[in-house]
């Protein structure tokens, strides 16, 4: 006999889950339907097959220049971020400092900050410095955001990996660095890509932020935000909406697979 | 290195902000120094305070709904033995890795008055072109709606984790003593996934205290919200930075207190991607 479910439950469970799942998926498929749909506005009944508009935002300079310019941000974005959260991670799992907690609290205190307090903190800080808004200032505040999510996936990593390995590079005569290089680095390899790609969407998508301290740049969040608000472009929007949700539930499903792979081959 | 960047970018603008808040900085040039009056003009406005209250009503019962949904969804995933548990939890999770605004975007589709739900509803004769349900978008209920779609996946996550490292052998031990499954789920399984429970909440509940952009998007006017008003008061119309920031402040003050009351149930781990 199952102790956590009866047979019954288990059904009704499996059921429910079903259900949930569908109501996750529909709107995301009713998109798909629509951006295939020939009529201007998303209303039933249907009205024929088109590709027109994934025609239409393919040719549309601001979308692509929205899409670019969010693509550079989320790149260094999340290079900054990585690198900022290696640094932490490993200072964090391997040195014994005072005020450690402290430390670690600050480093993941933005997860629980209101965006739109700290979109409107950053706002008034470049005010106050006379620093002009765009690509660098959103740069900055999405580093900001994405670093804790980045320690989050490097510090169990570490966390696993054994510390006499380094230890005996340094007994070896290894610099620091030489160790960081040879032994840590290829051991965090896996975690180092995760941290990236979540960096990367996590700025890829971010439009509360942007939307303070962007100036007049548009990032595709934000010109998606504005699309939103005009209904007339709404069917190309439907389009993009698809390629791009298509893509990311690729690139999310790719990675996870990636990962397991690779940790079972390094048998972790 | 990471804690330059994070005092210059993150607690310095933090800084400015409490700055603006008593007027120590201004928007407008002229003399001003230190002075509670925002603060007090805040504390004295009932508009303020009764649309913060609005907002915690709503994000309470979106964050507590969803909490209670994506239980028996975690506890289908950890519990019921079935193999291909972690094929499901991707499943579910995916949707909240995908773009937050095209959620939103495909809501609005679907509720609109010439909308999915209700050109299909004339479609069918169901209701006729003169009478959509036109509660549907721009409301309260949309806000709602949308969020809890938003949030659902990612409230089974510690839920799951929760779940997934509870003792089956004290299920089985209780079953040995004779209790029935109701029973042991009331005294062992809920008891021991509440923490999971309570970060499940906690990190729903904190972001959509201070949304602003779906109700900006599906709100309408009954669906405004705190941050909202933050927005509009940073705005081009009539801009008022000194109380933009108290209201962002207090903002902070309260979820800063939540963090500590709910940080012994908190462990970040069960938030990250795996």
């Amino acid at each position: 006999m199952d102790v956590a479910l009866s047979k019954h439950g288990a059904w009704v469970l499996r059921a429910f889950f079903t259900l949930v799942v569908l109501f996750l998926y529909a709107p995301i498929v009713i998109l798909l339907i629509f951006s295939f749909n020939s009529s201007e506005v998303p209303t039933f009944p249907l009205s024929g097959f088109t590709l027109h508009w994934y025609h239409e935002f393919l040719v549309n300079a601001d979308l692509r220049d929205a899409l670019k310019t969010s693509g550079i941000i989320a790149a260094v974005t999340s290079l900054g971020a990585v690198l900022l959260g290696v640094l932490s991670s490993i200072a964090l799992v391997r040195r014994r400092f005072r005020g450690r907690a402290v430390v670690s609290a600050l480093l993941l205190s933005p997860l629980v900050i209101p965006y739109v307090v700290f979109g409107i903190s950053l706002l008034l800080l470049f005010h106050q410095l006379g620093v002009p808004r765009g690509v660098p200032t959103v740069v900055v505040g999405h580093i900001v955001i994405s670093l804790p999510y980045t320690i989050l996936v490097l510090v169990p990593r570490l966390q696993q990996i054994d510390a006499t390995l380094e230890e005996a590079a340094y007994d070896l005569g290894a610099s620091r660095l030489r160790t960081f290089r040879s032994i840590t680095l290829p051991l965090i390899l896996p975690a180092i890509v995760s941290a990236f790609l979540i960096a990367f969407t996590t700025s890829f998508d971010e439009y509360a932020v942007a939307s303070f301290v962007v100036g007049t740049r548009a990032t595709f969040p934000i010109y998606l935000y504005s699309a939103l608000r005009f209904p007339s472009q709404l069917p190309q929007v439907i389009a993009v909406a698809v390629v791009v949700l298509v893509l990311s539930l690729t690139v999310i499903v790719a990675a996870e697979v990636g990962r397991r792979v690779v940790d079972r081959r390094v048998g972790a | 290195m990471p804690l330059a960047w994070l005092a210059v970018f993150f607690v310095l603008p933090i800084a400015i902000v409490a700055g603006y808040s008593f007027d120590v900085y201004s928007l407008f040039p002229g003399p001003h120094g230190f002075t509670l009056s925002a603060w007090r003009a805040v504390a004295g406005d009932h508009v303020y305070l009764r649309l913060f209250w609005k907002s915690v009503k709503m994000s309470v019962i979106v964050s507590a709904v969803i909490v209670v949904l994506a239980y028996p969804l975690a506890y289908y995933l950890a519990l019921s033995g079935t193999k291909r548990k972690y094929i499901l939890l991707l499943l579910l999770i995916a949707p909240f890795l995908t773009s937050y605004l095209l959620r939103v975007l495909a809501w609005k589709v679907i509720l609109g008055d010439q909308g999915v739900v209700n050109t299909f509803l004339f479609w069918t004769g169901l209701r006729s072109p003169d009478h959509p349900l036109s509660q549907l978008l721009y409301s309260k209920f949309a806000v709602m709606l949308v969020l809890g779609y938003i949030w659902l996946p990612f409230v089974a996550l510690p839920i799951f984790v929760s779940l997934e490292s509870l003792d089956r052998r004290l299920l089985e031990a209780a079953s040995d003593l004779g209790a029935s499954r109701l029973r042991s789920f009331w005294s062992i399984t809920l008891p021991l996934s509440l923490p999971g429970v309570l970060a499940a909440f906690f990190f729903v509940f904190v972001p959509t205290l201070g949304e602003f952009v779906t109700p900006s998007l599906v709100g309408g006017a009954t669906g405004y919200m705190y941050g909202n008003q933050i927005v509009d008061l940073f705005g081009t119309g009539f801009p008022d930075w000194e109380t933009g920031s108290v209201l962002a402040l207090f903002l902070i003050a309260v979820v800063a207190v939540l963090t500590v009351v709910f940080s012994r149930f908190l462990q970040p781990q069960q938030i990250a991607a795996d």
